[in-house]
């Protein structure tokens, strides 16, 4: 404009200088007041964009100066574990819960994600980081995750860890914040409810849950029952669930037991029956039934659980065996009683012979041939007596179990035994030597130790060594609450080594000897052990025997 | 010694040995016998019918055998406590049996009124020795 101006009116003040001059400094002046006020405006203008750029910018680092206080507050009052991880830097934050929850010292803990993915259990780190990377490159949306976390100890802890990504303004993800949770407790849980769920579906008996409602049936309706419930009877869950378990029950149910469990139901009673009950396709079978109630925390009946088993291969054994014990008590008392009447018809006779042979006592006997038969015939009488003597021993002793018992001094039992044997001690003369407390007792039988002892004794005598003296040695003694009896001669011996099992056997007999009866040694043993005691025996062939008896007190 | 002894028994050794025994013995002035316990009881009621006459002396002493055919001891025992052991309270009976059996014991305690003695064959001078001074 300027220009223009001057080139207007160069011709026209070419004529008036000093006209010019004038119209200059008007026109800049005016320039300069005109430029002046526009400037003005602009920079006022941009003043006050300024002033509100600057308060925008100052209010949005104090939100972030908040929101980072934020942060820090809720990492530490959270009970989670809070993780922070620069990913391009690879720098890797924890709050306190890492030193809290998994025990770590602040100085062990490291900077980097090595060191977090290091304490990831091996099984579940290949699983995890496939997830991590996945969500890393975005192709999932969202990441958590279940692992087990190493502790300083070593033990490992479950956690459930959630993590969520920063971007940067390229949509670059370079931030990874994530709050891992200790979850070990609820796992825990869940693993013994899983396996005391493994008892329901895998155990062997069939397990019925029902309701609680008896409107309906005396029997609750059913809600669950297991897959051994199914294979007892053949019903499948859906053709039995929201059905009373009454309908299991057929014409041979026992009534009785089906109305002790409906008593038991209406009492809230624990309840245990056994009845006969019917499968699907009808067959019979015995169910051991238990009906047990259960309550939940506040105390309420809320279900009843029923535990069954089919016992009708039990009840058909045990059937079988009272069957047997019917058919071997019965055998049992008939042998008894045949024991009786032959040993009776032994006997009738015999006393007769006794008495016979008692009455010749008197009848002089002139003939010496005819004597020595008498002599012959009163020593087998003798000797049949003792034998059927022995044998109504053995047969009363196995009829007996129980026996009356005294108390009895040893040294008492011996003196009467060697009483009955003092013509065979006068015959052989054998060196005694009896070490016996005079003030030891024993709860025994007296008839039954009397006839242990005589055997024993008279055994010592009867198997003597013919090359020495008979020496015989007998001991009793007291150890803890047991008596102990020892007796040891220096006879014949047995052949352990051939005889061991057959000594205390019916019908043994180790020695050619007149006397031996294979009774002897089985009455003994009936004897001490129908009065709770033990014998035991140590012999040699030509040095001797011991026969260690050992009673309770 | 006593005046009168009735020995029960089917075996007729066992007859002859009681009675040789007991005249060994001098345990008895006369000895009756019996062969079972229906005998027994013929023998008893006939003496029970002349009870009056003095001629008929009921035996003291009754030597029961248990085992006899026809009627056994013990429902000798029976019939005789029902219908005569009233009548002849003094009359005791002697079981002389060669019985094992533990229950025999026990039937003859509900006799306990009658069966005065349990032994155990054969009978011998001896026990009759030691029977004479309770008897007598």
């Amino acid at each position: 404009m300027a220009i223009i101006t001057h080139l207007l009116l160069k011709d026209y003040f070419q004529q008036n200088t000093k006209a010019l001059i004038t119209f200059h400094f008007l026109k800049d002046v005016l320039f300069i007041i005109i430029a002046g006020l526009i400037i003005r405006f602009v920079i006022a203008k941009n003043d006050k964009r300024n002033i509100n750029i600057l308060e925008q910018l100052q209010s949005s680092t104090t939100e972030i100066k908040d929101s980072n206080e934020r942060y820090d507050i809720v990492a530490k009052a959270t009970s989670d574990t809070i993780w922070d991880w620069k990913i391009q830097e690879d720098m890797f934050v924890w709050n306190k819960g890492i030193q809290g929850v998994f025990g770590y010292k602040k100085e062990d803990v490291g900077t980097t994600s090595t060191w977090w993915f290091d304490r990831i259990h091996p099984e579940d780190s290949l699983k995890m980081s496939v997830k991590l990377y996945s969500f890393l490159e975005q192709k999932t949306e969202r990441w958590q995750d279940e692992y087990r976390f190493k502790c300083a100890d070593g033990s490992y802890k479950y956690v459930f860890d959630r993590g969520f990504l920063l971007f940067d303004n390229e949509g670059k993800a370079v931030r990874m914040i994530g709050a891992i949770q200790d979850i070990t407790k609820q796992k825990e849980e869940e693993q013994r409810l899983k396996l005391l769920e493994t008892v329901i579906t895998q155990t062997k008996d069939a397990v019925v849950i029902t309701d609680t409602d008896t409107s309906e049936n005396p029997i609750p309706n059913i809600i669950f029952v297991n897959e051994a419930f199914t294979k007892m009877t053949g019903y499948k869950p859906k053709e039995v669930i929201g059905k009373s378990p009454i309908m299991f029950a057929g014409p041979k149910a026992d009534r009785k037991e089906l109305e002790k469990l409906s008593n038991a139901i209406q009492k809230y009673k624990e309840c245990f029956i056994e009845t006969i009950s019917y499968k699907k396709n009808g067959t019979e079978y015995w169910v051991n039934f238990s009906m047990i109630p259960v309550t939940n925390k506040d105390g309420e009946h809320t279900h009843w659980i029923s535990i069954q088993r089919d016992v009708t291969k039990e009840k058909e054994q045990q059937s079988e065996r009272e069957q047997l014990i019917r058919e071997l008590t019965q055998n049992n008392k008939d042998l008894k009683q045949f024991s009786y009447i032959t040993s009776h018809n032994f006997r009738a006779p015999l006393s007769n012979l006794t008495g016979l042979l008692n009455l010749l006592d008197d009848v002089p006997v002139e003939n010496e041939e005819l004597q020595e038969i008498l002599n012959g015939f009163r020593r087998s009488t003798q000797l049949l007596n003792e034998t059927i003597d022995d044998l109504v021993k053995v047969v009363i002793i196995k009829d007996n179990p129980s026996i009356l018992k005294e108390s009895v001094s040893i040294i008492e039992i011996f003196e009467n035994v060697f009483f009955q044997l003092s013509n065979q001690i006068n015959l052989h003369k054998p060196n005694l030597k009896i070490e016996i407390d005079p003030e030891l007792c024993i709860t025994i039988n007296k008839a039954y130790m009397e006839s242990i002892i005589l055997n024993l004794v008279s055994n010592a005598l009867k198997y003597r060594s013919p090359e020495k003296t008979p020496k015989i040695t007998i001991k009793a003694f007291d150890k803890d609450n047991f008596v102990n009896l020892v007796i040891k001669d220096n006879g014949i011996g047995i052949d352990l080594e051939k005889n061991h099992d057959k000594i205390f056997g019916l019908y043994q007999r180790f020695h050619d000897h007149p006397d031996s009866k294979g009774l002897g040694l089985y009455l003994v043993k009936s004897q001490i052990e129908a009065m709770g005691g033990s014998i035991e025996v140590e012999s040699q062939v030509n040095k001797g025997t011991q026969f260690t008896l050992t009673f309770k007190k | 010694m006593l005046k009168k002894v009735l020995c029960v028994d089917d075996d007729p050794i066992t007859l002859m040995l009681c009675k040789k025994v007991i005249i060994k013995a001098a345990f008895s002035e006369e000895i009756i016998f019996a062969n079972n316990g229906k005998d027994a009881i013929d023998l008893i009621d006939n003496f029970s019918s002349h009870k009056n006459d003095n001629q008929v002396e009921m035996p003291q002493l009754i030597f029961l055998d248990l085992n006899m055919p026809i009627m056994n001891g013990w429902d000798f025992l029976k019939q005789f406590q029902e219908n005569y052991a009233k009548d002849f309270s003094k009359t005791k009976v002697i079981i002389l049996s060669s019985t094992i059996d533990p229950s025999d014991h026990n039937k003859a305690k509900q006799y306990e009124n009658i069966v005065s003695h349990f032994l155990s064959k054969p009978i011998t001078v001896e026990m009759l020795e030691e029977l004479k001074p309770l008897y007598s």
